[in-house]
Order: C-alpha cells, then sequence, then structure tokens
C-alpha cells in the first residue's frame, strides 16, 4: 500500500446546473436522501439476542462481519478514491466522494455493532482473525492491485464485483439470522449497508458500461475477458473463503448459491451475461426475500426503528395550502 | 367427555394436514416445496411463482410444516383436561382462583365448545406470532403448555368472572374471530407468572421535583407489568427557567426524556414486551424544538431519544397563525403556571393566545408557524415522528367533563386528568387522575358475519369493562385512582380493508366512506347500550357521568335529531341482516342513560393493532393495507410476510396499498369512523419517498379540516432504484 493513490491533476468547479448525465443526479439524490449513520439503530436491543446464539455462531459472526469491515475500509479509502480519476464527467467525481464517506460509515457501523455485543478480547481475536485468514487476505490483495493497476476501465469492473459480489457472503448472514428473528436491529443496520450498496455496484457498473462505449470490439473483448477471469479466480477464494466461515455452522452449500447469484448480479451491472446458470442459484427463498433493497418493512416501531426512513425534501407550503 | 378432549389432543399430533387453513384433505405438495423450512416457505409468498402468481400455497404449506416441524414435538402432552390444568395450577403456571370460580363440567363444556369449532391459522404469520409471543411456555422457554384453543377458554374464564354464561359467550366471540383481546389481556389472562392486563397507561408529569421522581418510578412500574405508557411533559419548565427564582437555571424536557427512556429500557414484561414510552409536549412549549430534534438523523449521541416515541400536542390556534403566515409565541410554563394559577397543559392556548402574548408576566419567544409544521414534516420524514393531537378538536368532542392534554403510545386514548399533588416526603397530598385504558378490537368482517350483532358488541363491551375492574395498580395510586372512577375502555376495529375487499368494495371509495359510517354508527349504538345495561346490573356509573354530555343528552342530539342511513345500494345489502339503530332507537337508549348512567366513562379506541391482527387475520385497524404481501419486522420474529385477507390471485385489485390510495382517501375513511368514537383512532399516513415535507403538511392541514383528532407515525416507502431491485419479487412492483 505504499504505492500513491493517482489523484486528480486537475479540478474544475463542479456545476451542478450544467448535467451532461441524468443517471449523475439520480444517484446523488439517491444516496444523499439515503444518508444515515449507525447511532440511529438501536443495536442494543440484540443483547439479550446475541447471548441465544451458541459460542460457534457468535464466532462465526464477527469474523464475518470483520471481513466485510476490511472491504469497506479498503473501498472507503482506496476503492472508491481511486475511480475518481477517472470520471467521464465532474458530477461524477462528486459521486464517488459519496460512497466513498459513506463506506467509512459502513466500516465504522461494524464497530459499532461490535462495541455493543462483543468484549474488547472478542473483538481483538476476530480482527486478527481476519488478518490471518489467507483467503480473506487474497481476496483483500486482488481487489487493492487492481486498484492500483494503470487501466480505468479494469478498475471500475474490480470496483463493481467488489460491491455487488464480494460483500454478499457476509451480508449474507445477517440475513440469516433476521429470517430467524436473531439479531434484528444489527440486520436493519445491514439492509440500510445492502441498500447503499446496490446502489454503487450499479452505478459503477453503469459507468463501465458508459465507458465501454465507442472502444473496438477488440478492445471490449479484452476487457470482457479480463471481467470473467477476475470474476473467476474472485469466485475461486471466496469459495474457500466460504467453507471457512461457514463450515462451522453447516450453512456452506446455502452461501454458495447465494454467491453465484450475486456474482450473475455483479455481471448485470457491468451489462455482461449471466455465469451461471439458474440450477446453481436458487437461494434460499427467505434470504433472497430480504435482500431487496426496497425500503418496505412494516417494522413494529417499538422493537426497532427501521431501515426505511430517509432524509426528506424540504418544501415550504404556500397561502393555497392553507385554505381553510 | 374427557375423550373428546384427548382425542383432540391426540389428533392433533397426528392430523395436521388441515391445520394450515384453507382445504380440508391435505394438499399434494409441489415439487418446489419439498424439503424447505418453513421459514423458506413464508418467504416464498413475496417471489411470484413461475406464472407470475403470487404463491399462497407455499404459505399455507409454511403453516403446515411449522407445525409439524417444530410446535407439535415440542408440544407438551397429557391425557386429558383434567391433567392438564391439574398439571398446570400445581406448577404454578395457571392461576388456581379462575379455575375455582368454576365446576370441572363446566370447564370441560367449555372447552369442548372451543375444540369443536376447529381453529385454524390462516397464515404462517397468524400461528407463528401466536407461538412465539402468546402461548404458555414451560419455564425454561422451550416447550408449549397450550394450544389456541386453550388461550381463548383461559382468557374467557378469567374474564367471565365464574359468569357460565359470559364464559361460554366470550368463547364464542374470541375463537370464531369475531372478538380479539388486546395483546397485554389475550397474553396474560389466567397465567399465574404474568404482567397486568391493561393495554396502556398515561400520565401527566407536572412542574416540580416531587412529580418527576415519581414518574420515573411510575415508568418503572408499569412496563415491569406490561403495557405502554405515556407522558405529558408539557408542564414542565423549558431550558433556562428560573428554579426557586433565580434566573437560567433549569434544563428542560430534555433530561427528563432520557430519564425515562433509560427506564423503559430496564423494565420489560417478563421479557415478553419490550418496555415501550411516549412523551407528549405542547407545540406553544419553549422547548418544542430541542424536542423535536431528538429524532434527528444527526442528533449528537447526548441528546438522540432512539426509542421514546413523541408526539405534539397542536392548538388551532397553531393553525391559524401559519394560515396568515404569522409567527408563533412560546410560553414559559412556568410563568403561566404562576399568572393563572394552574398548570400550563390545563390552559387553552387558543382561547388564551392573545391575553398571554401581552402579558409581560409571560416570558416567551417565538418562532415562525409555518416553519414549525415544515419542521415536524421533516423530523416525520426522517424518524416516523413525532405523532399529533390536534388539541381543540378532540376537547370539542369529548363527551365528559374535564380537559384532554395528551394521547398515548399509540395515539388512540384520549381521556381527562387531573394533576396530583406531593408532600415533602414523596407521599401524595392530593391523588389526580391519571389514566388507563383496556382495549380490544373487533373484527369487522366476522362481526359483519355475527348472527348477533348487538351480542357481539355487548360481549366485548363485557370483557372491556371487566379488565378495568379486576385492574387495581396500587404502585400508581393516580392510576388506580383514575381506573377505579372511570372504567374506561376502549373498543377497537380491525380488518375494514379486508371486509371491504372481500365485499368488492373499493377502499375510500363512495361506497367504502358510506360502509365505515354506517358500521361506527351502529357500533357506537350497541357500545352505549351495552354500557348502560352494565350500569343497570351494577347500580354505578363511571366518576363525573352526572357532569357528563351522556347525562345531559346532548351526546345523543346528532342521533336523535337527524337519519343516518346507508347512502348507497350496495352498503344497505351489506347490512340487510344486520338492524341499522334508528331514531327511535336511539331516543329510547337516551332516556335509559339520562335515567341509570353509563358504566364507563369512555367506550370506544380504535388502536393501530399490530401483532393481534396477524393472529385474528386481519388488516390492521381501520388502514389500508401497506402491501399486498406485508414484510413484517419485528424483534421476536423476525422478518415475515403476511398475505393480506381474503387477498387471491383473482382480486388484487381491491388491495391497493396505502402508498398508491394517497392520504385523502385514508383521512376520509378516518372522518367518517372519527364522528362515532368517543376517543382517537391510531392514523397512520403513509408517503411514498418522492414526497416532499410540504405533502406531509397538506395532509396534516386535510386532517386537522376533516375532524381528524390524532396522527399516528407517518410512513415512508423508497423502492429500490431501477435497476438495483430483486428480480421477481411480489412487494418491489406495483
Amino acid at each position: 500500500m505504499t504505492e500513491k493513490v493517482k489523484l486528480l491533476s486537475h479540478v474544475e468547479a463542479i456545476n451542478w446546473n450544467r448535467i451532461q448525465d441524468d443517471k449523475d443526479v439520480d444517484v446523488w439524490n439517491r444516496l444523499v436522501n439515503n444518508f444515515w449513520l449507525p447511532e440511529k439503530i438501536p443495536l442494543s436491543n440484540d443483547v439479550q439476542s446475541w447471548a441465544t446464539l451458541t459460542p460457534d455462531e457468535q464466532q462465526l459472526t464477527m469474523r464475518v462481519f470483520t471481513g466485510l469491515t476490511l472491504l469497506d475500509t479498503i473501498q472507503g479509502t482506496v476503492g472508491a478514491v481511486s475511480l475518481i480519476p477517472d470520471a467521464i464527467t465532474p458530477h461524477e467525481e462528486a459521486v464517488y466522494t459519496n460512497i466513498a464517506f459513506m463506506e467509512s460509515v459502513h466500516a465504522k457501523s461494524y464497530s459499532s455493532i461490535f462495541s455493543t455485543l462483543a468484549s474488547t478480547k472478542e473483538i481483538d481475536e476476530a480482527f486478527r482473525w481476519s488478518t490471518e485468514n489467507v483467503n480473506l487476505q487474497k481476496k483483500a490483495q486482488i481487489v487493492m492491485d487492481y486498484y492500483q493497476g494503470d487501466d480505468p476501465l479494469k478498475r471500475k469492473v474490480a470496483s463493481t464485483l467488489l460491491e455487488s459480489f464480494l460483500f454478499y457472503s457476509g451480508f449474507y448472514l445477517p440475513m440469516y439470522w433476521s429470517s430467524r428473528a436473531k439479531l434484528t436491529n444489527t440486520a436493519d443496520l445491514i439492509r440500510l449497508i445492502i441498500r447503499d450498496e446496490a446502489v454503487h455496484g450499479y452505478y459503477i457498473g453503469y459507468k463501465f458500461q458508459k465507458g465501454l462505449e465507442g472502444l473496438s470490439e477488440e478492445r471490449k473483448q479484452e476487457i470482457k475477458d479480463y471481467t470473467f477471469e477476475l470474476l473467476f479466480e474472485l469466485y475461486e477464494n471466496e469459495v474457500q473463503y466460504t467453507h471457512d466461515l461457514y463450515d462451522s455452522v453447516g450453512l456452506a452449500e446455502d452461501v454458495k448459491k447465494f454467491l453465484h447469484y450475486n456474482a450473475n448480479k455483479a455481471l448485470m451491472n457491468l451489462g455482461y451475461e449471466a455465469m451461471f446458470p439458474a440450477s446453481v442459484t436458487d437461494v434460499n427463498p427467505a434470504i433472497l426475500s430480504a435482500l431487496s433493497p426496497n425500503a418496505d418493512e412494516n417494522h413494529d416501531f417499538f422493537s426497532g426503528s427501521g431501515s426505511s426512513y430517509v432524509i426528506g425534501k424540504a418544501v415550504n407550503t404556500e397561502d393555497d395550502d392553507w385554505d381553510f | 367427555m374427557d375423550t373428546t378432549v384427548a382425542d383432540t389432543e391426540v389428533t392433533r399430533a397426528e392430523g395436521q394436514g388441515t391445520r394450515a387453513g384453507a382445504a380440508v384433505e391435505k394438499p399434494e405438495m409441489p415439487a418446489a416445496y419439498k424439503g424447505l423450512g418453513y421459514h423458506e416457505l413464508n418467504a416464498m409468498l413475496n417471489l411470484y411463482g413461475p406464472n407470475g402468481e403470487i404463491q399462497f400455497e407455499a404459505d399455507r404449506e409454511a403453516a403446515h410444516q411449522y407445525f409439524l416441524q417444530h410446535v407439535n414435538n415440542n408440544t407438551v402432552f397429557f391425557h386429558d383436561l383434567e391433567e392438564k390444568l391439574d398439571y398446570l395450577v400445581k406448577n404454578q403456571y395457571y392461576e388456581r382462583e379462575t379455575l375455582d370460580q368454576y365446576t370441572m363440567n363446566f370447564i370441560r363444556e367449555l372447552y369442548n365448545r372451543a375444540y369443536k369449532k376447529k381453529f385454524r391459522f390462516e397464515t404462517f404469520l397468524g400461528a407463528f406470532k401466536f407461538y412465539t409471543s402468546y402461548t404458555l411456555k414451560t419455564f425454561d422457554g422451550n416447550r408449549f403448555l397450550e394450544r389456541y384453543e386453550d388461550r381463548v377458554c383461559m382468557v374467557a374464564l378469567h374474564l367471565a368472572r365464574g359468569d357460565e354464561k359470559l364464559a361460554l359467550q366470550m368463547v364464542d366471540e374470541i375463537i370464531e374471530g369475531r372478538f380479539q383481546p388486546a395483546t397485554p389481556t389475550f397474553l396474560n389472562a389466567g397465567k399465574k407468572q404474568r404482567g397486568e392486563l391493561v393495554s396502556c397507561f398515561l400520565l401527566r408529569i407536572e412542574d416540580n421535583m416531587e412529580s418527576i421522581g415519581r414518574s420515573i418510578n411510575s415508568a418503572l412500574q408499569l412496563s415491569k407489568r406490561g403495557g405502554g405508557v405515556a407522558f405529558a411533559l408539557t408542564n414542565i419548565r423549558e431550558v433556562g427557567a428560573p428554579i426557586k427564582q433565580i434566573e437560567n437555571q433549569s434544563s428542560g424536557v430534555i433530561p427528563v426524556m432520557k430519564l425515562l427512556e433509560d427506564s423503559f429500557s430496564y423494565a420489560n414484561q417478563l421479557g415478553a414486551r419490550q418496555g415501550a414510552g411516549a412523551v407528549y409536549l405542547h407545540a406553544h412549549h419553549p422547548d418544542i424544538y430541542r424536542f423535536l430534534d431528538t429524532k434527528r438523523e444527526n442528533a449528537d449521541e447526548k441528546i438522540r431519544i432512539k426509542t421514546l416515541s413523541l408526539g405534539v400536542v397542536i392548538p388551532d390556534i397553531t393553525f391559524e397563525l401559519a394560515k396568515k403566515d404569522e409567527d408563533m409565541y412560546l410560553f414559559s410554563p412556568y410563568d403561566v403556571e404562576r399568572v393563572y394559577g394552574m398548570p400550563f397543559s390545563d390552559v387553552s392556548v387558543t382561547e388564551k393566545y392573545y391575553e398571554m402574548v401581552d402579558d409581560s408576566r409571560i416570558k416567551k419567544t417565538k418562532i415562525k408557524a409555518r416553519e414549525f409544521f415544515q419542521t415536524l414534516a421533516e423530523i416525520q420524514f426522517e424518524s416516523g415522528y413525532p405523532y399529533i393531537m390536534f388539541e381543540d378538536t378532540v376537547n370539542r368532542e369529548n363527551p365528559i367533563d374535564g380537559k384532554i392534554i395528551m394521547s398515548n403510545l399509540c395515539s388512540e386514548i384520549l381521556q381527562v386528568s387531573q394533576p396530583t399533588t406531593y408532600h415533602d416526603d414523596l407521599s401524595y397530598d392530593q391523588t389526580g387522575k391519571d389514566i388507563s385504558c383496556n382495549l380490544g378490537s373487533l373484527n369487522i368482517a366476522k362481526a359483519m358475519d355475527s348472527p348477533d350483532f348487538g351480542l357481539t358488541i355487548e360481549t366485548a363491551i363485557r370483557s372491556l369493562s371487566a379488565v378495568s375492574d379486576m385492574s387495581n395498580i396500587t404502585s400508581v395510586p393516580s392510576i388506580a385512582r383514575g381506573n377505579d372512577q372511570s372504567h374506561a375502555i376502549g373498543l377497537g376495529q380491525m380488518n375494514l380493508h379486508g371486509y371491504l375487499a372481500r365485499e368488492r368494495v373499493h377502499y375510500g371509495s363512495e361506497e367504502g366512506l358510506d360502509f365505515t359510517n354506517i358500521y361506527f354508527y351502529s357500533v357506537v349504538y350497541h357500545a352505549v347500550r351495552a354500557s348502560n345495561l352494565l350500569s343497570i346490573q351494577t347500580g354505578q356509573t363511571f366518576g363525573g357521568f352526572e357532569k357528563s354530555k351522556y347525562a345531559s343528552g346532548e351526546f345523543f342530539d346528532k342521533y336523535t335529531d337527524q337519519e343516518w342511513v346507508p347512502q348507497t345500494e350496495k352498503v344497505a345489502e351489506l347490512f340487510k341482516n344486520i338492524h341499522i339503530p334508528t331514531q327511535d332507537d336511539w331516543r329510547e337508549l337516551k332516556a335509559s342513560v339520562m335515567e341509570h348512567g353509563i358504566y364507563n366513562q369512555n367506550l370506544q379506541a380504535v388502536p393501530p393493532t399490530g401483532s393481534i391482527s396477524y393472529i385474528n387475520n386481519s388488516t390492521s385497524s381501520i388502514h389500508p393495507v401497506a402491501s399486498k404481501i406485508e414484510i413484517r419486522k419485528e424483534g421476536k420474529l423476525g422478518r415475515v410476510y403476511y398475505p393480506a385477507p381474503y387477498l387471491t390471485n383473482d382480486n388484487l385489485e381491491y388491495y391497493q396499498d396505502a402508498y398508491e390510495l394517497g392520504y385523502e382517501k385514508v383521512i376520509d375513511t378516518y372522518a367518517a369512523a372519527t364522528q362515532h368514537v368517543d376517543q382517537g383512532l391510531s392514523l397512520t399516513l403513509f408517503f411514498k419517498d418522492t414526497a416532499t415535507t410540504r405533502d406531509i403538511n397538506r395532509a396534516q392541514i386535510y386532517a386537522w379540516k376533516k375532524g381528524i383528532k390524532t396522527i399516528y407515525y407517518i410512513r415512508l416507502r423508497q423502492l429500490a432504484l431501477e435497476g438495483t431491485e430483486v428480480d421477481n419479487c411480489v412487494s418491489c412492483m406495483l
């Protein structure tokens, strides 16, 4: 990590009144409306539920979240930032800075979960595991390498795969717990993260497709081959990582289907066809239903704050409105 | 007789084929469902089937599998009823006193009657909710000791207090699904280790340390016993107000909120219900912005309020000021109390507004009235809070002598209160009147199918009154005194949308509004009639009856002076088997009430009905559905999917959801009901995330104009950004 992340050499004032790509505004607005901080979730309501997990399950949960912390840290401090110099429009740059910031919020949220549920010793042990787990470190290294490479399109591919694919081996667990009435407030928080990541992956994938436009067939083929190669490399590693994590509770096979599903989703975001056939993407319906980034849960206010509130658009009332 | 019960018990182990619901013979399980657990099957409700249809069958299979995989294996087996009751009493699960009021023969008869009804849960969530949260479990929490019929019988035996006829009636009403007691009653009745049967409590806090200290204590005591607790903070002096005449001393309402929030988190009802509380503040209290800011997304940790619910009391004058786009003055409660010799909450701000503005003894600050409403809407966008109580509407419609200064955790309770005063040693000087309320709801669809509509309501009123009679919360004397004097109850309603859809009527349509009006009109008649009967039987009225609009007859004017009949053919048709009270009926009732009185100070309140409507297979309250397939999230359930009652792949058009319907239809429906309800109705407003604060403000103005009494949550729905949604998901598409 000693190499420098490339920075823009020239900056112009961003004029939001001259929009080149409407998607920039849509996504910016969506991200801003979706702004949140972990403090809003009453995580401490999960303390009782945490105590009902077996030691294996607790350890798994801690490890999953340290893994996610690492990915969010990469994406916040390197990934999203490294995309800025490649931006096609100035507004795209602004969106990346928002993405980078929210990734840092995500990384910090996991710490909120840890400090609420576990002791310092357990937290330290989980972080130690994350630095020692070969597959997790390898995954981080692969992505980091591409972020530092020279090809802007390849950086976007790596970024999309991270946002739309690599996170999900971890996201599986809180969704699973929530369908079984465990750690439901933690799940609320993770749903907020998923809500963000879904938009991030989609947007970066979209910008990637924009970048492909007008390139030679040869170059397009090169990028496509590269994408599938990288995905496969990540996938192989991800399978190992999944076994490391989930074998202890017997969920590895189920998580693998989920990996397939999300790999296809990542490819879709990049504009490519699916890699895995439907026969191996039949994700557990409880997980698939929970995955929807819609904010439409009819939650019980007395046991949680829900994940559907957003920052509203303030508009003054007019005299007509007060006609009575 | 024993064998019948034993048979049923045994059939339970084998004959689960029909448990899930509709079909009598066990349906062939589609191959797609094989090997799936009940959570997975339930989740398939939210994923379209191969032909684009909603997979209701998967949910039925989920309920079926839930019994096969979980409930049956974990239910304690007894050979017969006597063995079972004996065991439960001996082992401190059931209250002996409850059963001792009856002969064993009668109890057997009652259980047989219940079991013969062949009750079946219609949905997975109904069964899951019941077995997760209501049924009696062994003390280690691992095994079930009751099934649905057992719970119903114990509730009836407990509430009927030895009256066999009433017990039988209650069993009929509850098990047929017409009447459903609220959670605290249904959960607790008859159990030995239990919380209170009462749903909710409302308390005043006065502007002194004794009252604040007592309130914290009440929060702990009442939370421990279950039920939501609400406090009025309006009388507490604002930030910077003097203490012992020294200026800039008080720290205002926020620290009191913090104390209350922590108290509620600490105490919960044997883990069954999380302690939950609300606080109400008057819009013209100087701390109003501080109060609202506690729910801001970026509020500092020191002032952020996470789990406490907020409500704001808004008088008419605030609307008038906003209309004229003027400033609104906020008044120091400390000064107001000194000037008027009564707590701020008891002064009518609308009436005294300009007088107070001109009074130099009252310290005041000002904010822009429209800005206030906009801030309200901003916070509602971010958090769903605060609730709103329209102070003057509420008090105009109040038939009881006194002032209503607050509502409760669900914004449907609206009753008068009196302040309490304390001695220096914290003992009671004058015990005031605080508020408690016992709730239960009718399932509108089932009530309309009732063989005797009037009896259904009468039985419900008797059940609810029993809860009031049996409650005596000595740890909070002002609550005990209030209950003792008022016998207040709140009969609610649910499944309006389900019923309308079943009858192919659109929610909020002309026919829908017509039905709502005539239904609530009929209910209020029978409710008052039942309360009058109770008065005649017991020779008692509620305290203060003489000063009420019931005693003066004024309450009855709108029913005797004008004829209430269906305006549409459809609604006349729906009521063809139910007698709609006539003006003469009302005249007769009026005479009897003026002579004998009524037993209950308050009769109706329409709660939001979360949990019980799932068990009862109803849509919540009189709201439209939040979604055809509702995604329900609760701490104890996790994420579960619930199909709207009576929904099929053929009648989808009648299930337009609350976000699509828009606020006018919801408010119009509530307005039609409100005119017949003495207390309030929890009214949630639903907005898409594309709405602005102006839309929310408009809805509030519209609601106020239409005579709505309170507004409960603002709920928002944000659909996934196009391109990021999960394919094939029912709740994702419209």
